[in-house]
């Protein structure tokens, strides 16, 4: 207000037209730009002269149009002639006439835009989806009388895209677009142009959405892959049906069970122990050669009837103390004392360690001599020596449970019963293992037995069963004298065996025989006591190096096997007092056994050498 | 004169011209092929295939005429506007003039049309005076369009005597014979245009016979693409 304040009453400006149009040919409208108008309302008027003519007109319509337009209906439009336009801009001061403007309105034809485009989709006679598209000229253009000649342009893009696709139609009110993408969302526009005009304003737009496509040739593509790889399988199913391949193994093959490196299950079965315990390492868990030497050592008493040294014909197996239940009443004195069933302990028969093999027949002989051997050699030795040394002959010698047994090497063949009963006896590794006992309840008590067997088997059983022993008091203390840590090295390399005591001289000495094999067949490990027949038991040890044994409970008087030759005399009198025998025992170390902790003496603790 | 240059206009004045010869009376031939001079295989066409024909000339014509160093300016069209040896021949300016006067007449006003505009295109090119101001180009445009609207005058000529054997008009010797008359008088008042204004009017007449042939075509056989 202040600007038109500033500009107060002036004359307008000139004013000026801005286009003249006509949608059909037949009318046309002109337009003008507004001008300032010098803060007063300003009056416009148009003016315009035809071709030859002298007069001028005004505009008849000035409202149909629009503001600031003057609309020439089909009685004030003449085609081929030139219309001289002016414009005049009146307000209170004056007025303005804008330039004339020569207008032909042949010439200014803008029709309007064309209407209903439709979009559809068909299937052409190859069975190709096409898009057909259809649309009508506008309304007011007179085309069918060959009047107006419009032209059609089209446009296309899909929804996300930038660029338009523009496509010339012609005279045409139909299209065909065949290079469409399937899935796709498509816009669709339409205009049109008089053929010497101008084009008009584009359509509205028109959407498509394209289905997905489905070829009928694409399914049967993979109809076919997946009925020839289908076939393909059954083939080679049945191929390796043939062959007699057996897929599941191939492809799931079968959980191994737990296994032991070289331990077979089937070996355990057979009983055959010393293979089996040779896989597993043999790191001490069958003390075998303390065993051995302990069995050495020990003598078995036979205290039945019959004296005589016969030879065990017990075959083969340290098992038969695991299972000799039945094998009772034996004339044989051979017996080992593992063959015992009193010897056997209940854990003997829980551990339910299949027996090892006794293999070493020699090794008792082995021993045996090298006892001789040394006993002759110690003669000279300490009498406090407790224990032969064995180890003169390079036998190994393990205490008996003993921590040596572990560590040393056990002789092949291992003396599997044995052990056990050794281990199961000193399971506590208590002192208090009495002195083994040997033979004893029964008969055989009175006699030494011709084997020598474990007697830390037996004296292990007769603890186990209770406190049934007698002499235990005296086992005891034997035993913890025995305790020490003497580490006597009495390993032996060769397997344990038992010996037979072929006859004991006057002297004490023992004529022995290698035992034979015990029959593995014995069932019973654990022996009923009374059923024992052919282990000593020490009564006590004398000088550190003499075992006085005894059976358990008849013999009296038994000779004793000891070390010195000289002392064992004295010994034997001494012993014969006592109504146990001793035995050469070295007491239980912490010698833990692998198979869970059981203790037992190793027999080869017991150096006790004996002629 | 023909110009030598392949222009469709002139061929397409050539196969009028042909299209003329076979109407004269030769026996039908080959369809659809061209119908070459004294080929007796001529197929018949009819009005509407001619209507076509010389409906397409035309458009041709008034395309080549209405080039942009053919159209004057604001001014310049002001000017010329008035001087159109053709602007006092009495010719239908709407659509409903041209639908309402009769077959014979609207056929009439075409051919004066172009008789008159026959003389002055080609006198163009041999005045010198009106040369200053025009390229050469438009002056072998000129040249052109001077060929053409003779073509298309023997064109409509063509298609005239086709109608009235058919009966669609009725003869009419008088038309023909004035046209002639009239358009010899008016082409002698095409020497006082310029150039620019040759140009203009001949542009506008050019537009002129095509709408009237158009709608001329479509009042005697409607429905067929009008």
């Amino acid at each position: 207000e202040k600007l038109g304040f500033m500009q107060y009453r002036q004359p307008p400006g000139k004013p000026e037209l801005i286009k003249c149009r006509s949608p059909e040919k037949e009318t046309f409208s002109c337009w003008w730009k507004p001008v300032s108008d010098g803060g007063l309302p300003t009056n416009y008027t148009l003016f315009y002269n035809n071709e030859g003519e002298e007069s001028f007109y005004e505009c008849p319509d000035y409202t149909t149009a629009g503001p600031n337009s003057c609309y020439f209906d089909k009685k004030h439009t003449s085609l081929w002639t030139i219309y001289n336009i002016t414009i005049k801009a009146t307000n209170e001061m004056g007025s303005n006439i804008s330039e004339p403007h020569y207008v032909d309105v042949t010439y200014i034809v803008q029709p309007n835009p064309p209407v209903n485009l439709s979009l559809a989709l068909n299937k052409h006679t190859d069975g190709k989806l096409y898009l057909l598209m259809n649309w009508s000229s506008p309304p007011l253009a007179d085309v069918r009388s060959g009047w107006l000649t419009l032209e059609y342009e089209l446009r296309l893009k899909p929804e996300e895209g930038e660029e338009w696709e523009t496509i010339f139609v012609g005279q045409r009110t139909k299209y065909k677009v065949f290079s469409l993408i399937p899935g796709e969302k498509y816009i669709a526009q339409v205009r049109c142009k008089s053929d010497h005009g101008e084009w008009s304003k584009w359509s509205s737009e028109s959407y498509i959405h394209l289905p997905k496509e489905f070829r009928l040739k694409d399914m049967m593509v993979w109809v076919f892959v997946a009925v020839l790889s289908s076939v393909i399988c059954l083939i080679m199913i049945w191929m390796m049906g043939l062959k007699g391949i057996n897929m599941v193994a191939c492809i799931l093959p079968p959980v191994p069970g737990p296994k032991i490196k070289g331990l077979d299950a089937h070996l355990l079965e057979a009983g055959k122990n010393e293979e089996l315990l040779s896989a597993l390492g043999c790191q001490g868990f069958p003390p075998t050669s303390d065993c051995e030497d302990l069995l050495v050592e020990f003598l078995e008493i036979d205290d039945s009837e019959d004296q005589q040294l016969m030879p065990n014909h017990e075959k083969g197996h340290p098992n038969k103390n695991l299972k000799s239940g039945n094998k009772e009443t034996d004339s044989d004195s051979g017996r080992g004392s593992c063959d015992s069933p009193s010897l056997l302990l209940e854990k003997c028969k829980e551990s339910r360690i299949p027996p090892a093999e006794f293999q070493t027949p020699d090794f008792s002989e082995t021993q045996v001599k090298a006892a001789g051997k040394s006993s002759q050699e110690t003669q000279n030795r300490d009498p406090e020596l407790k224990l032969p040394d064995f180890n003169s002959d390079g036998v190994k010698s393990s205490t008996w449970p003993g921590t040596q047994l572990a560590s040393s090497q056990i002789p092949k063949g291992s003396y599997h019963n044995i052990v056990e009963v050794c281990k199961v006896a000193f399971s506590a590794m208590n002192v208090n293992v009495s002195a083994i006992r040997m033979g004893n309840e029964e008969k055989h008590p009175s006699k030494y037995s011709k084997n020598i067997e474990t007697i830390c088997e037996g004296e292990m059983t007769q603890r186990r069963k209770g406190e049934s022993f007698h002499s235990k008091a005296k086992a005891d203390q034997a035993l913890q004298w025995l305790l020490p840590n003497e580490k006597s090295p009495f390993l032996s390399d060769k397997p344990m065996d038992y010996v037979e005591i072929h006859k004991v001289n006057q002297n004490g000495a023992l004529a022995v025989l290698p035992k034979q094999k015990e029959n593995s067949d014995k069932t019973e490990i654990y022996p009923i006591p009374g059923t024992t027949k052919e282990y000593a038991k020490v009564t006590r040890v004398v000088d550190n190096n003499v075992l006085v044994l005894m059976p358990e409970s008849r013999v009296q008087g038994m000779p004793v096997f000891q070390e010195p030759p000289k002392e064992s005399a004295q010994s034997l009198h001494q012993s014969q007092a006592e109504k146990n025998m001793s035995y050469c025992l070295t007491a239980p170390s912490e010698f833990r056994l692998q198979t869970g902790g059981l203790e037992y003496m190793d027999p080869n603790s017991f150096m006790c050498s004996f002629k | 004169r023909r110009s030598a240059s392949l222009s469709p206009s002139v061929s397409a004045g050539s196969a009028c011209l042909l299209l003329w010869l076979c109407l004269l009376g030769k026996p039908p031939g080959l369809g659809g092929s061209l119908c070459t001079r004294g080929d007796s295989g001529c197929p018949p066409l009819s009005v509407a295939d001619l209507f076509d024909r010389v409906i397409q000339h035309s458009d041709r014509l008034h395309r080549l005429s209405a080039k942009k160093y053919f159209l004057p300016s604001g001014n310049e069209l002001a000017k010329s506007a008035r001087r159109c040896h053709t602007s006092r021949m009495l010719t239908p300016n709407g659509k409903e003039y041209a639908q309402t006067i009769p077959r014979e007449e609207l056929t009439y006003v075409i051919l004066r049309l172009l008789q008159a505009w026959k003389e002055p295109l080609s006198h163009f090119d041999q005045s010198t005076v009106h040369h200053q101001d025009l390229s050469d180009d438009s002056l072998s445009k000129a040249k052109e369009i001077s060929n053409m609207v003779h073509e298309l005058k023997t064109g409509v000529e063509k298609v005239t005597e086709k109608m009235q054997s058919m009966g669609i008009i009725s003869n009419s010797l008088n038309g023909m014979g004035s046209s002639e008359a009239a358009g010899l008088s008016i082409s002698n008042e095409a020497n006082l245009m310029s150039n620019y204004e040759f140009i203009h009017c001949f542009r506008r007449d050019s537009n002129k016979v095509q709408s009237y042939l158009k709608i001329l075509k479509c009042r005697i056989m409607p429905g067929n693409s009008c």
